[in-house]
């Protein structure tokens, strides 16, 4: 569905520019659930708004369902980092979630029902009338994925959306996110820096290296039935191979910085 | 032993107020030394010209009370509070509509930009009052000129804030509302210029103080009306009361218009300016 072949992306003028991502190639199928991994700086950040048409690559080719990608479209919804500046202040929770149904022309007979129901898995259907402003980050991050999963698009670019939100909250979201992936056969890709998470949630798992010119140094499938724990073998063998690559990884880009 | 309670009810009872003394304090402690200040600088001002000054350079604010009181009566003040205001408005609101357009446009379009910014970059360093003489040429001393001179200043403040806005607008929310399929042209419309309304009223406020700062002079030196006129009159005449009038005048007009501004604006856009910075 997404074909990445020989992907480059510069920032800046193309000789003496930064060289932010080189060479990427994958193939992602239509249903999969793919995590991207890799320390800070890396250019996950970078690839998913390549794949969602935000940024134009410098070299290669990015397609989906067999078209180049130019510009987004309401195919792929992204998730942001940054959720605080990917709200509309100026609307309340539900009016948030109601925006976004509205621009994909949901019919308004369904907009309570389907804000109702994101709202309270996510937890946040008792602040429906409370401004951005008002909530704090790990429940800003809720109301983005509340809104992201109500307009259920095809395709789900998601950048590290339960970065901000504590340890058991990021398992009910996890289960969350699984049962909608599973049940919807859409296809997501999403970025982690977080080792146990990747491998709880992906299919595959593509580990990146650092920066400069940065790649897949290795994509790997994921086994087992969900949900996994980390206890058993193969998911803590996993942990400790990915662990094994990115550590030399983490550390070239320490002593880049000093 | 009959005294005791009696004592003690009392000692009770000046807790009491002394506690709702203390909560009355808490509660109004900023209007009560606004009015403070205000008392205490009349006072200053009537000891300060009554025994330092020359009270015919420096007026205590008694002899202006004195003189400001037939104005009143009369309505000539208020004539002139009237004549002035309007220019004011005229030009303000005009300004700003002008301004608010050609600067989201300016924001969006990167060649309208390049084309205009030189030139504003230039032309918004003459101020109102430098625009004064030519402005008398153009237009006469007739209002025509006073809505020119206060639009040109009015337009230039609130035009940067306004570029400044749409140029700050996030851009991970222009690229959700893409993710959704909203089309540039609806973006604009739902996503640039709500995000880019905190600038835009913070402009507008600092051009409508500009507006009174700048209407003053143009009265003074072209027209034969309002309040900067009243001050000339007043000067020619060697009437320092009736100068302190119009002074306090311009003071206590500037102050209630922003506090309408600001009032009216959180009525009708405190969703956009108060809950915008998260
Ligand atoms: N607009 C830009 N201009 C120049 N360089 C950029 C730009 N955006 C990102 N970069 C650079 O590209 C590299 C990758 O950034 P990116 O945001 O994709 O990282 P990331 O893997 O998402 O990191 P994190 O996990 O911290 O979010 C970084 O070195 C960054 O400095
Ligand atoms: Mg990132």
């Amino acid at each position: 569905m997404l074909e990445v072949r020989n992907l480059r992306k510069v920032y800046g003028e193309e000789p003496g520019g930064y060289v932010a991502l080189e060479g990427i190639s994958i193939d992602i199928a239509a249903g999969e659930f793919l995590c991207l991994l890799g320390p800070s700086g890396c250019g996950k950040s970078t690839l998913l708004n390549i794949l969602a048409g935000f940024e134009e690559v410098s070299a290669g080719s990015v397609m989906f369902d067999g078209r180049p990608v130019k510009g987004a479209d309401r195919d792929r919804m992204m998730f942001f980092q940054d959720a605080g500046s990917a709200l509309l202040p100026w609307l309340t929770v539900e009016e948030n979630v109601r925006f976004a149904l509205r621009a994909r022309r949901v019919p308004r007979s369904q907009w309570d029902d389907i804000i109702t129901r994101y709202l309270s898995m996510v937890d946040l259907n008792n602040h429906r009338t409370k401004f951005p402003a008002e909530l704090s980050g790990g429940m800003r991050q809720r109301l983005q994925i509340a809104r992201a999963l109500a307009v259920e698009p095809r395709v789900l670019l998601m950048d590290e959306p339960f970065a901000a939100l504590d340890a058991m909250i990021r398992r009910r979201m996890h289960a969350i996110l699984t049962d909608i992936w599973q049940r919807s056969g859409q296809t997501i890709v999403f970025v982690t820096h977080d080792i146990a998470e990747a491998i709880a949630l992906a299919d595959r798992i593509a580990i990146m290296s650092v920066g400069p010119c940065s790649s897949f140094m290795k994509i790997m499938d994921v086994k087992g039935a969900r949900p996994r724990d980390m206890g058993d073998p193969a998911s803590s063998a996993m942990f400790a191979e990915i662990e094994r690559l990115l550590t030399p990884e983490i550390r070239r880009s320490e002593e880049r910085l000093g | 032993m009959t005294e005791t309670p009696a004592i003690h009810d009392q000692a009770a009872a000046d807790a009491g107020m002394r506690a709702r003394r203390r909560k009355f304090w808490r509660n109004n402690q900023g209007p009560l030394l606004a009015v403070l200040s205000i008392s205490l600088s009349l006072v200053f001002w009537q000891v300060a010209s009554t025994f330092w000054f020359d009270p015919f350079l420096v007026p205590p604010p008694s002899v202006v009370a004195r003189a400001a009181w037939p104005m009143i009566q009369s309505g000539e003040i208020f004539n002139d509070v009237w004549i002035s205001m309007t220019r004011v408005l005229v030009g303000f609101i005009s300004g700003s509509a002008v301004a608010i357009v050609v600067g989201v446009l300016i924001g969006r379009i990167k060649v309208l930009h390049h084309l205009l910014d030189p030139v504003i970059e230039l032309l918004r360093y003459l101020s109102p009052t430098a625009m004064i003489p030519i402005a008398v040429i153009w237009f006469g001393i007739g209002e025509m000129s006073k809505y020119f001179l206060i639009f040109w200043g009015t337009l230039f403040i609130v035009l940067v804030n306004t570029v400044a806005g749409v140029w700050r607008t996030p851009i991970a929310r222009q690229r959700a509302a893409e993710c959704m399929g909203v089309n540039r042209f609806e973006i604009f419309f739902l996503i640039v210029i709500p995000s880019a309304t905190p600038y835009i009223v913070t402009g507008m406020r600092v051009a409508m103080a500009s507006s009174f700062m700048s209407i003053i002079p143009a009265e003074i030196l072209a027209a034969d009306s309002g309040i900067g006129y009243l001050l000339q009159k007043s000067s020619m005449l060697l009437q320092t009361d009736k100068i302190f009038v119009a002074l306090i005048t311009i003071c206590v007009l500037g102050f209630m218009t922003d506090r309408v501004f600001r009032l009216l604006v959180d009525k009708t856009l405190s969703r956009f300016t108060s809950s915008t910075s998260i």
